[in-house]
């Protein structure tokens, strides 16, 4: 096996080395015969790979031409064999500073075959692009998956993807300046906000009155505009524009924290699924650090994970049935929700935002009297889930808004590449838990459960999955407490290898959390970039609302658990904002020298 | 002059108990919701709370429009004169000749006030609420101006008190009741027909722009409307069969009964807002909609003598 | 992650439905804010610097991730200001595992509203050691210095050396070391040399 460290020959843009596309340093062939597939594409764009190499376990590298950016996309894409492969999301990077180009990654979740973490793998497909010149041939003209990411390597760096369908901002704000891009390195603090804000909303198509759900708005729980175009109260067209709770998490990361505190930032990306965020994150920096964590470490996160999803799911499930207007279902399904919150206050000292994890561990053992309290509660949540389903699915008024709405078709979610039950509800077979190799970080590989998957793709099929999701958990966290192993919980780290990249994974309750990250000099984060699932699900909103009623939107809505404030982690901290403590790049420096310095 | 004394006395407890019970009545709701929801829920006294606090709130005008300042206090002076139509005890205390058609009337202008003061302003939501409004309406006030069809031929008078006097069992008359039931559950706007307010979807429909004391006063109007309607369902199940009511005794026991069995059959319509969902409009339309055939079934069942 | 036997025996023994007042029945709800509520014992609420065992290393400012802690020089006055701010606060306990002699405490506390936010701020202040020699205040504070002379293996270390040199500033013990060096190899090192040493040493940070 050739291991990480082998393959170098990284950020070198015309790698010298390579001949062909040949690195001379790793053993191209040897890596291309690791996974199936790899070799197929590497013959079907041989002239235009300028490298190829194996990032870690499992996750591999092509350098290639921007030209062919497109077709290299779609190649895995449409894979005849690998039905499920999808394109996950992309980093755009500012690499002026160590190589004078600009990066733009696409990466694809390619699964050989459902639910074999061994033989699935993820495929990063980077383009170099000239720093006077950063414009790409759009993927998202083919694919409507890479809509959003397109505009976001746009807004907040810059690069232009030429015959992109829809170039308005999706990010920035409105007021925000022109040719301001936040995550490019050389980024100036200084600027505010123009005065005139420009709105880019679409235009009310012909005989349609406007309805406004949001910015503010009962049936979303967070800022979102849903602009519906309605012809009485059916649903014809649909304008998002999101993006209103946006806080410059990457940005912020990139600075001044260490990889470390980084960690707990991740955590806090989100208020549901926090702890996904923060074990995805914690897994990408294990990965390209190369270091295996203890199996009692990897134990307790797969539990504290499995906990969060069973909690979420009832939470969920308790909100869509208050946007139905049955309120009781609500508060029952809350009830039944809170004693997992109070075990997990007890096993992690906090109910959400548990800090549990540290690259390379986690911080509190999981003491054996704990073991039946978790096992007790386990039992106390799946009578009480059982019971709770009995009188819900059995409320008519329940089904009736539920069955047959919202429905989304496989082909649109596999092109939208939507994720996580919305997904599985439309008869996906994905599942990031079993599909990639988690098995560094997670202990999924080592407890046996079925991933539910329904054809229907209505808001009730929704439910469906969830639910029996959530009794598959109870199942997993059962074996985990029985399987537990004994030993240490944590594994220093050190130092990290400097512009090492990696990714870390898991499947949140919505669908797979992805955080790439890049390092930097003096164990700092150089790129870090979140992908939460509802960024892949909510674009496909607009295609499960058209055509039903306006009443019906709020659940529609609902019903991919959206996580407005996951989404939109990284807006830019506005000068003018005053609360925030803003500070250049120098005084960022400054600040931690001088708190450096106290040794 | 001893009489008028008396039908005074209990015309001026209908009016208490027409002012003053809604809110309670609400307050036992939501008590009853926050029980079969594990809550513990507000005081008894919490409506009155709310609306106290949005009488001495100002309002907020988003329209030069007359209606929006109006609509609630039409919707209010609806409300009370239709209560004003109803028994309470053997006292009517407004009685006049066809009252039965004034009250279809006047409980109707409470719907139309919202409407109208939902089109009254430029708001997507309000207008939508508007609408839903107007199409449960439109469908539901067939089925009751049939089923009131049913009763007044029945007792052969369009006069509350006499209907009440003169109405006699006959299966159509069982079957009105039971439609009845239904028709004035889906006008009083409670869940899962609440489609108009929906808090959710439409953000309160109507209702979306109004703040402070009018919005207070509409949602007094609303109770008020809901009560009127429950007493009336309640004086039709109870004061045909007491038999004649000739004393103020029996009178003061009738209100003693109407009253107790408006305050129980709350509780039961709070339990069945908190079982139920929210419908979609269209699915009401067409309850609706086969509801008023039904009715024109027992119309028809009710002029072969049935 | 060892904790004393009492403390395990108060986990194990601590339970919600006692202590909180909460029921399986109806109602599930407690009237909170009008009760009380406590925090099991696990609960990580804001920590709390106890000044008395504080040396003022900083340990706990690099650790924090959003800057709650923060470390202030007065070489004027001779005080090293440390300032924690609940507000800023993420609760993430990691100053109190980085703390070398657990001034950091943990407390169950979670209720923080107040009107006036200096309520959340504690700030303790440390009195620099002095360098007698140049008349400068070091970077380090008193305690910590002792804490050093604590830790340090006696048999290893030239206890008197250790005296000599510990309340120096960076200066002057380069300033001697120099001289030193300058009487052992008989000025290898010429003078301009040390001149030039200690104005950069002034001027930059560490």
């Amino acid at each position: 096996m050739v291991g990480t460290k082998d393959l170098e020959a990284h950020f070198e843009f015309e790698c010298k080395a390579c001949e062909d596309g040949r690195c001379s340093k790793a053993d191209v062939e040897s890596i291309l015969a690791e996974r199936k597939g790899l070799k197929d594409f590497y013959e079907a764009f041989k002239e235009h790979i300028r490298e190829c190499k194996r990032m870690t376990y499992g996750q591999y590298m092509f350098v290639i031409d921007r030209e062919v950016l497109p077709e290299a996309v779609l190649w895995w894409h449409n894979h005849p064999k690998f039905k499920e492969t999808h394109m996950s999301t992309a980093v755009g990077t500012d690499e002026r500073p160590l190589n004078g180009h600009f990066a733009y990654m696409p990466f694809l979740n390619v699964q050989v075959e459902p639910f074999k973490m061994d033989e699935n793998y993820w495929v990063f497909l980077k383009v170099y692009t000239p720093a006077d010149d950063p414009s790409f041939p759009s993927v998202a003209a083919k694919l409507p998956a890479a809509l959003w990411i397109e505009r976001e390597v746009k807004d907040l760096l810059g690069f232009k993807p030429v015959g992109h369908p829809d170039p308005r901002r999706l990010i920035l704000p409105e007021d925000f300046p022109d040719g301001v891009y936040p995550l490019r390195k050389d980024m100036d603090y200084r600027h505010s906000p123009i005065t005139e804000p420009r709105t880019e909303y679409r235009e009310t198509p012909e005989g349609t009155t406007l309805v406004p759900m949001g910015p503010v708005h009962a049936g979303v729980e967070e800022p979102a505009h849903f602009r519906l175009f309605v012809k009485g109260e059916k649903i014809v067209d649909v304008d998002y524009r999101g993006f209103y709770s946006h806080r410059g998490i990457e940005k912020t990361g990139e600075g001044r924290l260490t990889y470390n505190q980084v960690l707990f930032l991740a955590e806090r990306i989100c208020g549901i699924c926090g702890y996904q965020h923060s074990v995805s994150y914690a897994m990408a920096v294990e990965r390209l650090a190369d270091v295996e964590i203890p199996d009692r470490a990897r134990y307790i996160r797969t539990l504290l994970l499995e906990l969060e999803r069973i909690h979420n799911h009832l939470l969920w499930v308790g909100i869509a049935a208050h946007l139905v207007g049955y309120d009781t279902g609500f508060m029952h399904a809350w009830r039944i929700r809170e004693p997992v919150m109070w075990l997990v206050e007890r096993l992690t000292g906090n109910r959400k935002q548990y800090g549990m994890n540290i690259v390379g561990g986690v911080r509190r053992d999981l003491l054996d009297y704990r073991k039946e309290e978790v096992l007790k509660v386990v039992k106390e949540i799946r009578e009480g889930t059982k019971k709770f389903l009995d009188i819900a699915l059995n409320t008519n008024t329940f089904i009736k808004r539920a069955e047959g709405v919202g429905i989304l078709p496989y082909k649109v979610a596999k092109a939208y590449s939507v994720l996580g039950p919305t997904a599985r509800a439309s008869g996906r077979k994905i599942d990031a838990r079993l599909d990639q190799a988690t098995k560094t970080a997670m202990a999924y590989h080592e407890v046996d459960f079925k991933v539910p998957v329904y054809k229907e793709g209505d808001v009730l099929a929704r439910v469906l999955v969830r639910m029996d999701e959530l009794f598959e958990s109870l199942w997993i966290v059962e074996q985990l407490i029985d399987q537990m192993p004994d030993g240490d919980i944590f594994t220093p780290i050190g130092n990290l290898p400097e512009y090492q990249e990696a990714l870390g994974f898991t499947e949140a309750h919505r669908g797979e959390v992805v955080h790439y990250v890049m390092t930097g000099e003096k164990n700092k984060v150089y790129r870090w970039k979140v992908r939460a699932p509802t960024y892949n699900n909510l674009p496909a909103v607009p295609e499960m609302l058209k055509g039903y009623h306006v009443a019906d939107a709020p659940i529609i809505i609902a019903s991919i658990d959206p996580c407005y404030s996951c989404t939109e982690r990284v807006q830019f901290v506005d000068v003018e904002t005053g609360k925030v403590k803003v500070l250049t790049e120098a005084e960022f420096n400054e600040l931690s020298i001088k708190y450096k310095g106290v040794f | 002059m001893a009489l008028d004394i008396v039908k005074l006395g209990f015309s001026l407890a209908g009016i208490l108990i027409m002012l003053l019970l809604p809110p309670y009545l609400d307050g036992i709701a939501r008590r009853v919701k926050a029980r079969l929801q594990y809550r513990r829920g507000p005081p008894l006294m919490q409506t009155w709370y709310d609306l106290q606090k949005l009488f001495a709130l100002p309002s907020v005008r988003p329209t030069k429009s007359a209606l929006f300042t109006w609509a609630p206090y039409i919707a209010l002076a609806s409300a009370i004169s239709a209560a004003l139509l109803l028994p309470y005890g053997n006292v009517v205390p407004v009685d006049f000749g066809f009252n039965l058609v004034v009250f279809f009337y006047v409980i109707l202008m409470v719907s139309v006030a919202l409407m109208f003061a939902g089109l009254s302003v430029q708001n997507a939501f309000s207008h939508l609420g508007s609408a839903r409004e107007m199409q449960i309406v439109l469908t539901v006030e067939p089925l009751i101006a049939v089923l009131y069809g049913v009763l007044a031929y029945n007792a052969g008078s369009l006069n509350i008190a006499d209907i009440i006097a003169n109405l006699h069992a006959t299966p159509s008359v069982i079957l009105t009741y039971i439609l009845l039931a239904y028709a004035l559950y889906v006008e009083s706007g409670f869940v899962p027909f609440d489609i108009a307010e929906a808090e959710q979807e439409v953000i309160g429909g109507p209702l979306t722009e109004y703040s402070g004391r009018l919005l207070g006063v509409f949602y007094y109007a609303i109770h008020i409307k809901r009560f009127t309607l429950l007493w009336f369902f309640v004086s039709l199940l109870t004061l045909p069969w007491l038999g004649p009511i000739g004393t103020p005794g029996r009178a003061a026991l009738a209100l003693a009964l109407q009253f107790i069995l408006t305050v129980s059959f709350y509780p039961v319509i709070a339990a069945l807002e908190a079982t139920n969902a929210r419908l979609r409009i269209d699915q009401v339309v067409k309850m609706n909609t086969r509801a008023f055939f039904a009715g024109i079934i027992i119309l028809a069942m009710a002029f072969m003598g049935w | 992650m060892a904790e004393a036997p009492s403390h395990s025996e108060k986990l194990k023994s601590w339970d919600r439905m006692k202590v909180e007042g909460f029921s399986k029945k109806a109602p599930v709800t407690t009237p909170y804010p009008f009760t009380d509520i406590e925090k099991p014992p696990e609960f990580r609420g804001i920590p709390h610097i106890n000044p008395e065992k504080c040396i003022g290393c900083g340990a706990c400012v690099q650790a924090c991730p959003p800057d709650a802690l923060i470390m202030e020089w007065d070489k004027e006055h001779g005080v090293k200001r440390l300032t924690y701010n609940a507000a800023r606060c993420i609760r993430c306990a990691r100053c109190i595992e980085v703390c070398p002699t657990g001034a950091m405490e943990p407390t169950t506390r979670f209720e923080i509203a107040t009107d006036n936010k200096e309520d959340l701020v504690e700030v303790v202040e440390h009195k620099l050691a002095y360098c007698e020699e140049c008349g400068e205040y070091l970077d380090f504070t008193e305690r910590q210095i002792e804490y050093v002379r604590n830790i340090l293996p006696k048999e290893i270390f030239d206890a008197y050396a250790l005296e000599d040199r510990i309340k120096l500033t960076q200066e002057e013990k380069m300033r001697r070391t120099v001289v030193k060096l300058r009487e052992l190899e008989s000025n290898v090192y010429p003078a301009f040399m040390l001149v030039e040493k200690g104005k950069e040493k002034k001027g930059g940070e560490e």
